[in-house]
């Protein structure tokens, strides 16, 4: 198979996938007795009100019509009104994300330095204690509960560092006159440290033993043996021969962790209050607010396809044999 | 009025005789009255970190505490609380004075002059005026919620831009600690939302209107719902101005996270400390912690719908008594108010000072007893130790059935509910009865499993699924809002258990025209004990409210939270 077919294909494979994930997405908030505006909770939702809702949402149509409109709308962006602020949920979701992805991106940037040097020191320097050392401090940080590092972090690490433990800016930051970009921009770092940190730490375990794992296995190839028996150093072998060879695994694991991070963010940010997309997800869940909810949902969905869509582009790269597979 | 999870205050203090006690910090100056020796320096941000959230900026539809306090912050009250010699006493916010007419139907107001809305329009007593009548004419429906605050009340007029009058049916007893209890609105803002039906005073949002119109002592510069809202204060301000420069009020969904920022220097003031972290406060040299009897009980709330359809044996209050003799009451306070709570009998609660009736109960914990009961009451055991209420006959018939109902809990409460319900469910099984909590999401969701989609007072539709529920209410110094809720008008409204109990409502309206105060504490009463009897709620506990500020601040009267707006006004800085 040449590589553009494989390319192809692949592409192909992950729109099908979408596809099947927005009927998914419409069935699943479906097919619970009654509809979302059953759901609905507030003192105002009489029943003319929720009348009302229903037929804005639609769903007095039947389930086909409702799919078409559903579809219909997706692919013209529209990703319905929420029903707690009666604003766009594209809108709404804008600015979570956009607290969200720099910090997952710092955590995950941090995991994925330190968990592929730690790993990689540890395969090298096997059953040293360098590699015990690695391997169970990778082991301790991968079997921690989100959510019980991230209130270790707030009482034993954020007074020590002097960083702020909630929220995403300081609430006097601009209050008495204008803040300049470079202060809104060092605060905002400031507020992302911690929750960043949680996550980095928790996905640095799970790096480095892959990596480790990895490494481990392909330092047991024969061509190492090879190498080593042509007399190359032992850097030279892990770098040139071995950590090359690792990485298929090594990007599988981070292209998946990417396109789940986001739902896992969720236990963070209740932690450290910041306002991204998992409390965002708390609060949709908490108001049973379902535009927002299908939304989200379908947002990890095409996040979690778009990254294996990414991994599955890199094996071509990295590894060209799996064209030929 | 309720925090309920509700309601509105978050607490305080216990009024008339009770002064308030604290400074339980090492910064001994500051008492939680407000007096302290550091040298006063006006300006600064004053961070204030909180568990409760603003829900609403709307008088008419709101259930938070917190948004209670950003509404005293924001729009003027003809009265509110003050320091006294013995306690809390009324005094005028926007009212100058006041005067009676001789047969005590009309009071008059004069207002203090010079006042503005943030908008730049000027703060007359037409406002006044409109708010009032407004209530009134929708008090069945879209102000029903701000309706208690006006019983009686016939309408009320401005006389000229300084002067207001309002008309009674009858002379009240509580006309000044009702009126406390009531936010003025702009009228040019909110008259044109009336409409045929007054439906949009409900469902408007202030909040998402920003700049909100106020006249109080502050403006909102922005507003974040579960994060930081800003005030600053408004040059137009009828009274004494604020002494910070800013507050700011953070909403925290992880009180750990507070209390650390409190600890840093993050945060000037929190608002409620969470029990289990008094005592590291306690210890800190920079904190001062102040202790106030609370105004918040917690209880068992039973749906008390007389047209309930499922379940109905919890209607009996013989098998509610029983099940709640089962709950160690003892132990919640242990183990989830760390020893900061008293017990409570009657729903108005300690706050209430005289007017909590101190015959109600007690109720004894003694499962055995309670177990007798059920047992003599004929609900027997099954074969898996669950007890079985028998078939009934008659309009409301239902077949035999286990006795396994679902508590829902909110999850915007200020204890740990969750700590409290297993105590509770530990209880009700050696009664023989299984709860499941039904976590039912924040308090406006939570509530709304308890009206139900078609709550409708005057159909006497609603309250028809649900069985129980565990929450709070946050109680006022007068027990008028409180006596409220358990009547038939507040349906849809302040109501979470569905009670209609005619005699009680009559009694109700007349104990606010009782102006001889030992006629009205006697009927006060004897309502409490009708609820008290009917198991309307089972009342759990009392807790305390506990704040805790640095020492950089003082000014901090604790027993003002949610009393008055020097409560937000009077913290200045020390050097």
């Amino acid at each position: 198979m040449r590589s553009a077919d494989y390319l192809i294909k692949r592409i192909l494979f992950a729109i099908v996938t979408v596809f099947i994930a927005i009927t998914l997405n419409f069935v699943l908030f479906r097919a619970v007795p009654g509809d979302a505006v059953d759901a609905l909770r507030c003192r105002q939702c009489s029943p003319q009100f929720k009348e009302q809702v229903r037929q804005e949402l639609g769903l007095d149509e039947s389930r086909w019509e409702q799919y078409k409109l559903y579809v219909t709308d997706l692919l013209h962006g529209d990703l319905g009104t929420s029903l707690r602020s009666q604003k766009e949920v594209r809108g709404e979701l804008i600015e979570p994300l956009k607290n969200t992805l720099p910090m997952i991106a710092l955590g995950t940037l941090f995991a994925i330095v330190f968990g592929t040097i730690t790993g990689v020191i540890s395969a090298w320097r096997r059953d040293t204690v360098l590699d015990k050392t690695g391997l169970w401090t990778s082991l301790a940080f991968y079997s921690m509960p989100t959510q019980w590092l991230g209130l270790l972090m707030v009482l034993f690490v954020a007074g020590a560092l002097g960083l702020p433990t909630s929220g995403i800016e300081d609430p006097t930051l601009g209050v008495l006159g204008d803040a300049s970009t470079w202060d809104v921009m060092v605060d905002r770092l400031r507020h992302m440290i911690l929750p960043a940190l949680t996550l980095g730490l928790v996905l640095y375990g799970d790096y480095a033993l892959i990596t480790r794992s990895a490494l481990l296995e392909t330092l047991g190839e024969d061509y190492v043996l090879t190498a080593r028996a042509k007399g190359l150093s032992n850097w030279a072998i892990v770098r040139k021969h071995g950590l090359r060879n690792a990485l298929l695994p090594i990007t599988t694991l981070i292209a998946l962790s990417l396109g789940f991070i986001i739902g896992g963010s969720i236990t963070i940010e209740y932690v450290f209050s910041y306002p991204g997309i998992g409390l965002e997800t708390v609060e949709a869940i908490d108001q049973r607010d379902w535009p927002v909810l299908q939304a989200i949902f379908l947002l990890l969905t095409f996040s979690v396809i778009l990254f294996n869509l990414v991994a599955d582009l890199l094996y071509v790269k990295l590894d060209p044999r799996v064209v030929e597979a | 009025m309720r925090k309920r999870a509700l309601l509105v205050i978050a607490v305080m203090a216990l009024v008339v005789a009770v002064p308030a006690c604290g400074g339980d910090g090492d910064s001994a100056e500051d008492t939680g009255t407000g007096k302290t020796d550091g040298t006063p320096v006006k300006g600064g941000i004053l961070r204030v970190g909180s568990i409760n959230y603003i829900d609403s900026l709307n008088p008419f539809n709101y259930i938070e505490s917190q948004a209670y306090q950003a509404m005293l912050m924001i729009y003027p009250q003809l009265v509110q609380y003050a320091q006294g010699d013995d306690g809390l006493v009324i005094e005028g916010d926007w009212a100058e004075s006041w005067e009676t007419s001789p047969d005590g139907k009309d009071w008059a107001f004069k207002l203090k002059p010079g006042g503005e809305w943030s908008d730049g329009t000027p703060l007359t007593a037409n406002d006044a005026a409109w708010t009032i009548n407004t209530i009134i004419e929708y008090a069945a429906g879209p102000t029903a919620v701000a309706a208690p605050a006006l019983a009686h009340v016939v309408s009320a007029e401005a006389t000229d831009e300084n002067s207001l009058v309002i008309h009674y049916d009858a002379p009240v007893g509580n006309v000044l600690a009702q009126l406390e209890q009531l936010f003025i609105v702009p009228q040019h803002v909110w008259e044109p939302l009336v409409g045929a039906n007054g439906k949009n005073l409900k469902t408007f949002h202030p909040e998402q209107n920003l700049p909100v119109v106020s006249a109080g002592a502050y403006t909102i510069k922005e507003y974040e719902k579960k994060g930081t809202t800003v005030f600053i204060p408004w040059e137009g301000y009828y009274g004494e101005p604020s002494n910070a420069e800013a507050v700011t009020l953070t909403y925290f969904t992880n009180s750990d996270s507070m209390i650390s920022e409190l600890r840093q220097g993050n945060l000037d003031w929190v608002d409620q400390v969470p029990f289990n972290a008094v005592k590291v406060l306690e210890e800190d040299d920079n904190l001062v912690v102040n202790k106030v009897p609370g105004a918040e009980t917690t209880n068992i709330t039973w749906n008390s719908n007389p047209r309930k359809p499922k379940n109905r044996e919890l209607l009996d209050p013989q098998v509610k008594k029983a099940l709640s003799m089962c709950v160690d009451r003892e132990r919640i306070i242990e183990v989830v108010f760390n020893g900061y709570a008293s017990l409570v009998e009657s729903l108005v609660g300690h706050i209430a000072g005289p007017m909590e009736n101190p015959n109600l109960g007690p109720l004894e914990y003694d499962c055995e007893a309670g177990n007798q009961m059920l047992d003599d009451l004929g609900y027997e055991r099954g074969s898996d130790g669950t007890r079985i209420a028998p078939a009934t006959t008659g309009e409301n018939a239902q077949e035999a059935h286990p006795m396994e109902y679902e508590v829902i809990t909110p999850t915007s409460t200020d204890f740990n509910v969750d700590r409290s319900f297993e105590i509770v469910q530990e209880g009700f099984a050696e009664a023989g009865v299984k709860l499941t909590q039904k976590v039912g999401g924040d308090t406006t969701a939570s509530y709304a499993l308890e009206t139900d989609d078609n709550c409708d007072g005057e159909a006497s539709t609603g309250y028809a699924t649900f069985d129980m529920a565990m929450w709070d209410w946050v109680g006022y110094i007068d027990p008028d809002f409180m006596l409220s809720v358990v009547t038939k008008g507040q349906w849809c409204s302040w109501s979470d258990t569905g009670w209609d109990n005619p005699e009680y409502d009559e009694m109700y309206l007349r104990q606010g025209t009782l102006v001889n105060p030992e006629e009205r504490k006697q009927l006060v009463w004897e309502m409490q004990q009708m609820i008290y009897d009917n198991f309307v709620y089972t009342q759990l506990t009392n807790h305390e409210y506990i704040d805790a500020h640095s020492d950089k601040w003082a000014g901090i009267q604790t027993d003002l939270n949610a009393y008055s707006k020097e409560y937000w006004t009077s913290p200045y800085m020390v050097e």
